[in-house]
């Protein structure tokens, strides 16, 4: 069921991720994406899965909710897997060599960093941002983080409203979207067999149904914003003022701390003499 | 009594194995006579909607099985769209799903899915637009132009047209005033009896139940609470408030006046019934 989807879906809990301050988890999601795309070598990657794995111990979201956030990727990564491996072209010798294809190591551990790469990103993000951090939250949060940009006259707290009621709308969203092809099935529709131009037809009964709702839903919304005299940030004060406090401080430096380790790992050239076999695969390069 | 469809020991679980999680449907079974009007009521979240998704098949049971004539409707899974056109599902705001161009063509939508020729399918627009109350100059207009009652109607149309052996309405009469609550009640009766088919109405309005079903199925927190016909229940008021239901107006006035000391008898659960009863009672009196 489309239901089961949780890629973006924030789960309620009282744990300590839970409880960060919402722009810390902004500033920790940036650092780590950064860190992530740094990463080069075995010991970067395993520094951050490593931070991965406590996020999500300590945020006590079962470990079968995470997984299948990322089942809707694996084609994708299988894809770009298999082509990091036919298409990177190594030094040494090749390790199968077979008509047009000759795979080397480079590949072999290019293709296995490509995947974990895409793997930890969407892990460490969902843990910080959708699963521990509800929408409103994350608004308030990027509000406050861009509130700078208020001189230069940037409407944030509108852009701010934007996007939390596009995050607030997308689970109506899925279940409407839900609701309809329910409907549409039980008068015989079919949506999953036929060739690409008969399944794409067959979306228009569900396309035009969720549309003329969507519009009408924003029409309400907008009436229903006004009768309440909504006007924007002017004079506007907030339930829940954003404070940092101390677990903010530890864990920013921690992650501070990985991301600079990184990108030192990654940019530094290594001075010293390959020590050997341990040496080889913990900083393989690619 | 002939059962036309049958859950045996059905369970649904939401969400299984998240947080989310959430058993709406424990342990039920229930059975939907031929060719009568059975009424299935219970308070909201007592797993009234879960029940009537599974009765043609868009949820899959947890546990259990839901036998149409006798045969498991998940015993060939790739023939389940069969299910769908033998038990016709009428959600609840079903007006939402309308989407052609013209109320006939989207009436058509189901006719058309299941293969059958043009004239047949004109034949069926025809005579489902009918038994819902829409007339021949409406069928030519978009329905978005319609009212919203009207739409209900087109989208009720849509279910009858596909012929069901089984029609299931979810709320059909939710949100009408009270002629168009008739007008399609109503039409409904005509139909079941004309055609000799079988409907299970979902509703909050016990004044409904009482005039339009012949039986009745109470739902509570997941299970089946009390099954009978509308008498049975009916008569059992104080059972029905103990899980947060109430029997019809009607009824709580008849009650009443028993309990002073005026012994009433008959169908004292519509407003003619009971008439009916005051008059043979005050004849009987004369007497």
């Amino acid at each position: 069921m489309i239901s089961d989807i949780t890629l973006g879906q924030f789960f309620p809990g009282y744990s300590p991720l839970h409880k960060l301050d919402p722009r810390t988890k902004i500033i920790l999601a940036v650092l780590s994406i950064v860190a992530i795309f740094f990463a080069n070598n075995a010991v970067s990657f395993a520094l951050l899965t490593l931070a991965a794995v406590v996020m999500i111990a300590i945020s006590r979201i079962s470990f079968k909710v995470i997984l299948r956030g990322i089942r809707p990727i694996i084609i994708i990564l299988l894809f770009t897997a298999v082509l990091n491996i036919l298409m990177t072209d190594g030094k040494g010798t090749p390790l199968v060599e077979f008509w047009i294809i000759s795979i080397y190591t480079e590949g072999i551990v290019r293709a296995v960093f490509m995947a974990l790469r895409v793997v930890l990103l969407i892990v460490i993000t969902s843990m910080l941002l959708t699963y521990t951090t509800s929408p409103i939250s994350l608004t308030d949060g990027l509000e406050s983080l861009l509130s700078p940009l208020k001189v230069i006259r940037v409407p944030v707290h509108t852009f701010a409203m934007m996007m939390s009621i596009a995050l607030r709308f997308i689970p109506t969203l899925i279940e409407e979207t839900e609701k309809i092809m329910n409907a549409q099935k039980s008068r015989g529709a079919d949506f999953s067999s036929g060739g690409l131009i008969k399944r794409a037809k067959a979306l228009i009964p569900i396309l035009i149904p969720l549309i003329v709702s969507s519009f009408k839903r924003a029409e309400e919304l907008a009436t229903a914003m006004e009768c309440r005299c909504y006007r924007g940030d002017k004079n506007r004060t907030k339930l829940v003022k954003l404070q940092f406090k101390g677990r903010d401080i530890v864990w920013f430096l921690a992650i501070a701390a990985i991301t600079a380790g990184i990108i030192l790992l990654s940019i530094l050239p290594y001075k010293f003499v390959s020590p050997g076999i341990i040496y080889d695969i913990a900083f393989f390069k690619i | 009594m002939s059962e036309i469809l049958k859950l045996e020991n059905v369970s649904y679980v939401y969400s299984k194995g998240t947080p989310f999680e959430k058993v709406a449907l424990n342990n039920v079974s229930v059975a939907f006579e031929r060719g009568k009007i059975t009424g299935l009521i219970g308070h909201t979240g007592s797993g009234k909607s879960t029940l009537v998704n599974l009765l043609n098949g868009l949820y899959k049971p947890t546990e259990g099985r839901v036998l149409l004539d006798g045969e498991d409707i998940w015993a060939k899974p790739k023939e389940i769209a069969k299910v769908r056109y033998r038990v016709g599902l009428v959600m609840q705001y079903p007006e939402y799903q309308l989407f052609d161009e013209t109320v006939r063509s989207d009436i058509g939508f189901g006719p058309r899915n299941r293969g059958l020729s043009r004239e047949e399918i004109d034949v069926r627009i025809k005579e489902a637009a009918r038994f819902v109350g829409i007339t021949d100059e409406m069928l030519d207009k978009s329905p978005f132009d319609l009212s919203g009652g009207q739409k209900r109607r087109v989208a009720i149309a849509g279910i009858v047209a596909m012929g069901p052996d089984v029609l299931v309405l979810d709320e059909p009469a939710a949100g009408l005033d009270p002629k168009g609550r008739r007008e399609i009640l109503g039409g409904l009766r005509r139909y079941v009896e004309e055609k000799n088919i079988t409907i299970i109405l979902v509703s909050h309005s016990m004044e409904d139940m009482a005039l339009y079903c012949d039986n009745v199925v109470v739902m509570n927190r997941a299970e089946v609470f009390r099954t009978g016909t509308v008498r049975e229940i009916f008569s059992e008021s104080g059972v029905l408030a103990s899980v947060g239901l109430d029997v019809p107006g009607i009824s709580g006035i008849a009650a009443e006046l028993i309990s002073r000391g005026i012994p009433l008898e008959g169908e004292l659960y519509t407003v003619e019934g009971v008439k009916d009863a005051i008059l043979r009672y005050i004849r009987g009196g004369a007497r």
